[in-house]
C-alpha cells in the first residue's frame, strides 16, 4: 500500500491518527480549567500569610517543577490509582471506583500545569497594584465581588503571556499520556506505524497535525493578548 | 469526644468487616490486555481491540453468562492496575510464573506455545549459545519471561528491552539489533505480515520451569478465588465442546493448547 | 488502617529494594549526566548558527531558520525523539550508504542527535532574543569610535547579551535535564530508564518517588549554580541598578523565547514535552 492510502484510505489508519487528534485536543482543553484554576488557588494561598501553608504550596510547586514531566504522569497515575485502591478497601466500597485513563490523565497534566501555572499567577497577583485593593474595599465590594470583578480582569491580561506558554507544553505534554496506553495522536501514530513499520510516515504526519496546534494557538494567544491590552500603551 | 470517637471506630470497623463478608456479584468482567501482541492481540485501524485471547475471553465470558469488556493497558503497569482496580482479569498471553504467583493468582494454563529466538535473514548460523551471542545485542520485552531468561543466561550479550514486543522486532527488521527472543507465534506472524523477508525465526528455547513456567494463563487477584473458580470452569467448557479449536483454527495452523509441563 | 500505616512505613524505607536496585540509580544518573552534557553543548553550536541564519538579511536563510525553530519548537520532543529513533531504523540503507549506520544504530546517539536539534531551537530564540535586547545606540556608537564589526560584537554586543540570556539559558539547561527522561521511552537505561526497570521488577511505586527526588535535588543544585553565576556576572548591574532583575521588558521577550514565559520574579523552569 502507497503512503497515500495508509493515510487517507478506507483501511488506512488516518481515521485514527484524527480520533487521536481529538483525544490530544480533549486533553488539553480539558485540562486548562482544572489545571489553571488549581494554579491560581495555589498561587492565593501561596501569598497566605500562614507560613505552613504557604511552605507546603511551595513545595508542591517545587516538586512538580524539578521532575520530569514524565516521572511526574507516572506518580500521579500510579499513584492515585493506588490511593483511589486504599481509600476505597477503607470505606468498604465492594466495587472500586474506575478511574479511566483519560480522567487519569486529565488528573495528572492538571497537577503538572497547577504547579506551573502557579508561579505566574503569582506574579500577576503581586503585579496588581494595591491600590486597587484599597479602592475595591473603600467602595464596599466584598473580597468574592473584588476578585472576580476587579481582580481577574488585570490577572488575567497580566498573566496571559505567561499561561500562553504553558498551554503551549500542555499540548506537548499530552504526548506524554501516549506512554500510558491512552490513545491520543503520539499512540496512534505509534500504533499505526507499528502495524505497517512505515514510522517516518505516521510520525510525520503526527508532527503535522501538532505543528497546525502549535500554530493556531500562536495565533489565538497573539489575539487574545492583543485583545486583553486594548487601551493600554 | 471519646463516645463519638468510640462510636467512629465501630462504625469504621463494621464497614471493614461487612465489605469482607459481601461476596462479590460478578455481572460484567473487565479484561485487561496489551494489545500489541499481534496475532494474540492486536489494535486494528479502527482503534479496537482483535486477537485470539479476545475471542477467547469473549468465549469464556459466554459460557460464565457474563460480559467481557477490554482495556488496552502497557504491560510494564499491567500488574499494578490489576491490583489496583482497574480490571479484574489479564487476558494477554501472561505465563505463569512464581514469580508472579506471588502478586496474582492464575487459572488454569490455556496455552503454551514455543518459545523462540529470531534472527536477521542474512545470518545464517543457527548457533544461539550464550558463548556464540557473546557481546551481540538481543532484544525483548521488559517485565516478561524472556528478558528474565536472557538475564540468567545470557549475561555476556548486551539485552535490550523495550516497552512492547513490536518494538525489537522493528529494530530487528532495521538491523538495529542481531537478534530477538519471543513467543515463536508472534515472532513467526511479524516476520510473515510486515518482516519484508528481514528476519528468520532461528529455533525453540526450551522451556526452563523455573522462568517460564508451564504456559499462559489468566491473572486475577489473589483475594477473587470465586472468579477463579468460575473461570477454570468455563476453560473446561471451552475445551470440552470444541470451540477452543474453533477460535485456534481461525488464527493458527498449529496447535497451541499445549499441556502442563512435568518435570 | 494500622495495616496500610505499616505498609507505608515499612515501603518508605524500603532498603531491600534500594540495595539490590540502588547501583542501578546511580548507572543511570551517569548516563543523563552524558545525555545532557552532549546534547546541551552539541545544542549550542548549532543554535549560534540557527541564529545567525535567523538574524540575517538573506530572505532564504532566515525563512529557512524560522521553519526550523517552529517545527521544533511547535511539536512534541517524543514525537521528534520516535521520528529520529525509528526513522533511522527505516532508512537504514540510506544511512549505511551514507556511513553512519553503525552510528544512529545506537539509542544514545539517536537521543543526543534528537535533543540537540531540539534544545538548537530554544537556544537559538533565547540568543536572537538577547543579542536583540542591546540597545542600537551601542552599535552605533561603537561603529562611530570606528570599531570593526568583529570587535563590536566581540567587545560590545555579546557581553551585554551574555548576562541577560543567563538566566533562560539556565532554565533551558533545567528542561533539558528534565526532558532526558523521555530517552527512557526508546530503550536509553538513564535515570529514567532504571528506575522504570526496577518497578518492573518490583512494583513498588515509590521508586518513581526516589526518582523524582533525585531529579528534584540535581535540578536545584544547578539551579543555585546558576544563581551564583547570575549574580557573580551581573554584579555591576546590582551596584548600578540597585535590584538584581534585568530589564523587565526585555526580559519578557527573551523568557518567552524559553519555555515558560514569566515577566516577573520566580525562578522560571521550563519543561519541553
Amino acid at each position: 500500500m502507497n503512503w497515500f492510502s495508509l493515510l487517507f484510505g478506507s483501511e488506512g489508519w488516518g481515521s485514527l491518527l484524527l480520533e487521536g487528534a481529538v483525544v490530544t485536543i480533549l486533553l488539553a482543553v480539558t485540562t486548562v480549567p482544572f489545571g489553571f484554576g488549581a494554579g491560581l488557588a495555589l498561587a492565593v494561598l501561596k501569598l497566605s500569610p500562614s507560613r505552613v501553608v504557604r511552605g507546603l504550596c511551595e513545595a508542591f510547586t517545587t516538586f512538580f517543577r524539578g521532575t520530569p514531566d514524565l516521572l511526574s504522569l507516572f506518580i500521579v497515575y500510579y499513584g492515585l490509582q493506588a490511593l483511589i485502591d486504599r481509600v476505597s478497601k477503607l470505606i468498604g466500597l465492594s466495587s472500586p471506583i474506575e478511574l479511566n485513563a483519560f480522567v487519569a490523565g486529565v488528573i495528572a497534566l492538571s497537577v503538572v500545569a497547577a504547579a506551573y501555572s502557579s508561579e505566574v499567577w503569582v506574579s500577576a497577583l503581586k503585579a496588581v497594584p494595591k491600590g486597587q485593593h484599597e479602592a475595591a474595599h473603600s467602595l464596599g465590594l466584598d473580597a468574592k465581588r473584588t476578585f472576580l470583578f476587579i481582580l481577574m480582569p488585570q490577572l488575567v491580561r497580566i498573566a496571559l503571556p505567561g499561561l500562553g506558554n504553558i498551554w503551549m507544553v500542555l499540548l506537548k505534554d499530552t504526548s506524554l499520556i501516549s506512554t500510558l496506553a491512552v490513545i491520543d495522536l503520539l499512540r496512534a501514530a505509534s500504533e499505526a506505524s507499528k502495524n505497517t513499520t512505515r514510522p517516518i510516515l505516521f510520525y510525520s504526519a503526527a508532527a503535522a497535525i501538532y505543528l497546525v496546534f502549535s500554530i493556531l494557538s500562536g495565533v489565538l494567544q497573539s489575539r487574545l493578548e492583543r485583545r486583553a491590552n486594548r487601551g493600554f500603551a | 469526644m471519646k463516645k463519638v470517637k468510640l462510636l467512629a471506630l465501630l462504625g469504621l470497623a463494621s464497614c471493614l468487616m461487612a465489605s469482607a463478608a459481601i461476596a462479590k456479584e460478578w455481572k460484567t468482567i473487565r479484561v485487561g490486555m496489551d494489545a500489541s501482541y499481534a496475532p494474540f492481540e492486536s489494535v486494528d485501524p479502527s482503534g479496537k481491540i482483535v486477537g485470539f485471547e479476545v475471542d477467547y475471553a469473549n468465549a469464556l465470558c459466554e459460557r460464565m453468562k457474563l460480559t467481557c469488556t477490554f482495556q488496552n493497558q502497557d504491560w510494564d503497569g499491567i500488574i499494578p492496575a490489576l491490583l489496583a482496580g482497574k480490571f479484574d482479569v489479564i487476558v494477554s498471553s501472561m505465563n505463569i510464573t512464581d514469580e508472579r504467583k506471588k502478586k496474582v493468582m492464575f487459572s488454569d494454563m490455556y496455552y503454551a506455545t514455543p518459545i523462540v529466538f529470531a534472527g536477521q535473514a542474512a545470518n545464517k548460523s543457527d548457533d544461539v549459545s550464550p558463548a556464540a551471542l557473546k557481546g551481540k545485542t538481543i532484544g525483548t520485552q521488559s517485565s516478561t519471561i524472556h528478558a528474565n531468561f536472557l538475564e540468567a543466561f545470557y549475561k555476556d550479550s548486551n539485552i535490550k528491552l523495550y516497552p512492547t514486543q513490536d518494538e525489537p522486532n522493528l529494530d530487528l527488521a532495521s538491523g538495529r539489533i542481531d537478534y530477538v527472543v519471543g513467543d515463536g507465534l508472534v515472532e513467526q506472524d511479524f516476520f510473515d505480515k510486515k518482516g519484508n523477508g528481514c528476519c528468520r525465526v532461528i529455533s525453540e528455547i526450551k522451556r526452563v520451569p523455573g522462568i517460564h513456567g508451564p504456559g499462559v494463563g489468566v491473572a486475577m487477584r489473589p483475594e477473587d478465588t470465586d472468579l477463579r473458580d468460575m473461570i477454570n470452569k468455563a476453560i473446561g467448557e471451552v475445551d470440552a465442546d470444541g470451540t477452543y479449536k474453533k477460535i485456534e483454527a481461525k488464527y493458527f495452523k498449529q496447535d497451541i493448547r499445549g499441556k502442563q509441563l512435568t518435570n | 488502617m494500622l495495616d496500610t500505616l505499616h505498609d507505608s512505613a515499612a515501603a518508605l524505607l524500603n532498603f531491600e529494594m534500594m540495595s539490590r536496585y540502588g547501583w542501578r540509580l546511580v548507572d543511570g544518573i551517569w548516563i543523563t549526566t552524558q545525555v545532557v552534557t552532549l546534547s546541551v553543548t552539541l545544542g549550542f553550536l548549532i543554535a549560534f548558527l540557527v541564529c545567525r541564519a535567523r538574524m540575517s538579511r538573506n530572505r532564504m536563510l532566515s525563512g529557512a531558520a524560522i521553519s526550523y525553530i517552529t517545527f521544533f519548537r511547535g511539536t512534541p520532543l517524543l514525537c521528534q525523539l520516535y521520528l529520529v529513533y525509528y526513522g533511522a531504523g527505516e532508512i537504514r540503507p540510506l544511512l549505511t550508504n551514507l556511513g553512519v549506520w553503525w552510528l544512529f544504530r545506537e539509542a544514545f546517539v539517536c537521543c543526543v542527535f534528537a535533543f540537540s536539534l531540539n534544545t538548537a531551537a530554544y537556544q537559538a530564540e533565547i540568543m536572537r532574543g538577547a543579542l536583540s535586547s542591546v540597545p542600537k545606540g551601542q552599535v552605533e556608537a561603537a561603529a562611530a569610535l570606528g570599531l570593526s564589526q568583529f570587535r563590536i560584537s566581540r567587545h560590545v554586543i555579546w557581553p551585554q547579551a551574555f548576562i541577560v540570556a543567563l538566566r533562560p539559558f539556565g532554565n533551558e539547561l533545567i528542561a533539558m535535564i528534565k526532558s532526558s527522561a523521555l530517552a527512557a521511552i526508546v530503550t536509553l537505561l538513564d535515570l529514567m530508564g532504571e528506575t522504570r526497570f526496577i518497578f518492573a521488577r518490583t512494583f513498588d511505586f515509590l521508586i518513581y518517588v526516589y526518582a523524582a527526588i533525585i531529579y528534584l535535588v540535581i535540578v536545584e543544585i544547578i539551579r543555585r549554580v546558576w544563581g551564583l553565576i547570575e549574580r557573580s556576572c551581573s554584579r555591576h548591574l546590582i551596584v548600578a541598578t540597585g535590584e538584581t532583575q534585568s530589564r523587565g521588558q526585555d526580559e519578557g521577550r527573551i523568557c518567552r523565547a524559553g519555555r515558560h514565559g514569566l515577566s516577573h520574579g520566580g525562578a522560571p523552569q521550563g519543561q519541553r514535552a
